[in-house]
């Protein structure tokens, strides 16, 4: 009798949990290379308009207005009178981080081949023990291993500005991860899975706005599709309290995504977590060119 | 003997509704120092009144912000997002009122893959509040 109860409390109680996808493009597949041709099938069938690499420019595909005031500020970044406080700041911090030498006299050009030019689009890989290594994680490595302190992965005014010198080396190169070895294969199920799943008092998965539902506007913007978002970070963004720009990197939007989202303890920057959502979200990528510094609303 | 037992309890219950409220006990100004006092008005500010205005509810991105994803199509000034459906022809949508609270107080459970939020089950708001922002959407 007991046992005939628990399963009807269970026959009840499971079908508004037992289907916990969300029925989106690349879910279902099971390899990498399936998901990203689904994304990029769904993409082509629901956004005819955004071709080749328009995909980069994001939300600006769906409005004319955000393209103009995306002009607007690029303008004001690059002109010599009217260039916004923090971007000159942040563009010369991290111009002095990246140039200054090590206390032994060497400097970052030094970890990279090319003096750095390229490296970025190396990026993210697996290491030998699986773990996902980052390019701004492979930058605190070569502080390390110079005997120099590591940069805190989370603080804009550091590591965000430093990256965005450092990537800038990259500038124009394609996004060509391969995922072919267990350990990459395992890195991308661990950061699709974080991808596709609910999260937050919202319950909502990355897939429900960047692909389900990309194109559509929340509140006053219109969401990108998730094809060419990892190509073009470090962003420079309007700070609504100071009326000035501000640094945001891939990982620390990922954080802010899920504070909206209202996740008590949103995925942290430079975490395994978030680690692994950028190997799956940068693959996703592929074929992409590399920008960085870049305005975004 | 019983009966008399029973009827002095019952007449006992009975007569305690006729007691006189108590006296309001004035509280005096304490003759101790400032903190005291400034503490309890702290205090006092942390009970946050539940918002049961059913526009605001829908507007403020921290309490239910609908309008983030559902347009007024009654309102056109307000600024609303489209990835949910229009607040237009409700009483036509949902004949039924109770099946349009239970959409917003858990949608997931009439459909599972939805971005819709669980108002009502991860209580963002309360039964009330969903009621209230029901009613208001109802008339259109």
């Amino acid at each position: 009798m007991k046992n005939f109860i628990l399963v009807l409390l269970l026959a009840f109680s499971l079908p508004a949990f037992a289907d916990a996808t969300i029925k989106t493009a690349g879910e279902a597949e099971t390899t990498a290379q399936a998901t990203l041709k689904a994304i990029q099938k769904h993409s082509k069938a629901n956004y005819p308009h955004i071709k080749g690499d328009a995909f980069v420019d994001g939300a600006m595909n769906f409005s004319r207005g955000s393209k103009q005031y995306n002009k607007m500020w690029t303008d004001r970044m690059h002109d010599d009178f009217d260039q916004p406080e923090t971007y000159a700041a942040a563009m010369a911090a991290g111009k002095k981080l990246w140039e200054t030498p090590f206390t032994n006299g060497k400097t970052f050009a030094s970890c990279f081949k090319n003096g750095g030019k390229g490296a970025a689009a190396d990026y993210p890989k697996v290491d030998a023990s699986g773990k996902v290594v980052t390019f701004e994680n492979a930058l605190n490595e070569c502080l390390v291993a110079n005997n120099e302190k590591p940069l805190e992965y989370g603080d804009m005014k550091t590591m965000g500005a430093m990256s965005i010198i450092a990537r800038g080396l990259s500038d124009g190169y394609r996004i060509k991860m391969k995922v072919n070895s267990d350990a990459e294969k395992a890195a991308f199920e661990r950061g699709k899975t974080i991808f596709y799943s609910r999260v937050g008092k919202l319950e909502q998965a990355c897939a429900h706005c960047h692909i389900k539902h990309a194109g559509n506007i929340a509140r006053t913007e219109e969401l990108s599709p998730v094809i060419g978002q990892a190509a073009h970070f470090p962003v420079f963004r309007p700070n609504k309290a100071t009326a000035d720009l501000e640094v945001i990197t891939l990982q620390k939007r990922y954080e802010g995504c899920q504070k909206n989202t209202l996740v008590e303890k949103p995925i942290k920057p430079g975490s395994a977590d978030s680690n692994d959502l950028e190997y799956f979200h940068t693959y996703i990528s592929n074929g992409m060119p590399l920008s960085t510094g870049v305005f975004r609303k | 003997m019983k009966k008399i037992i029973f009827l002095s309890i019952l007449g006992t219950l009975m007569l305690q509704g006729c007691k006189t409220p108590a006296t309001p006990v004035v509280a005096e100004k304490p003759a101790a120092t400032p903190q005291l006092v400034t503490a309890a008005v702290e205090v006092k500010k942390e009970v946050k009144p539940i918002e049961m205005d059913a526009l605001k509810i829908m507007t403020n991105p921290n309490i239910g912000n609908c309008t983030a994803c559902h347009a007024l199509p009654s309102k056109p000034e307000i600024v609303a997002g489209d990835i949910g459906p229009p607040f237009t022809g409700m009483k036509h949508r949902f004949p039924d009122f109770a099946k349009l609270t239970a959409a917003i107080s858990d949608q997931r459970a009439l459909s599972p893959q939805t971005i819709m939020p669980p108002f009502a089950r991860n209580k963002i708001l309360t039964p009330e509040q969903i009621d209230a922002v029901a009613q208001y959407i109802y008339q259109y």
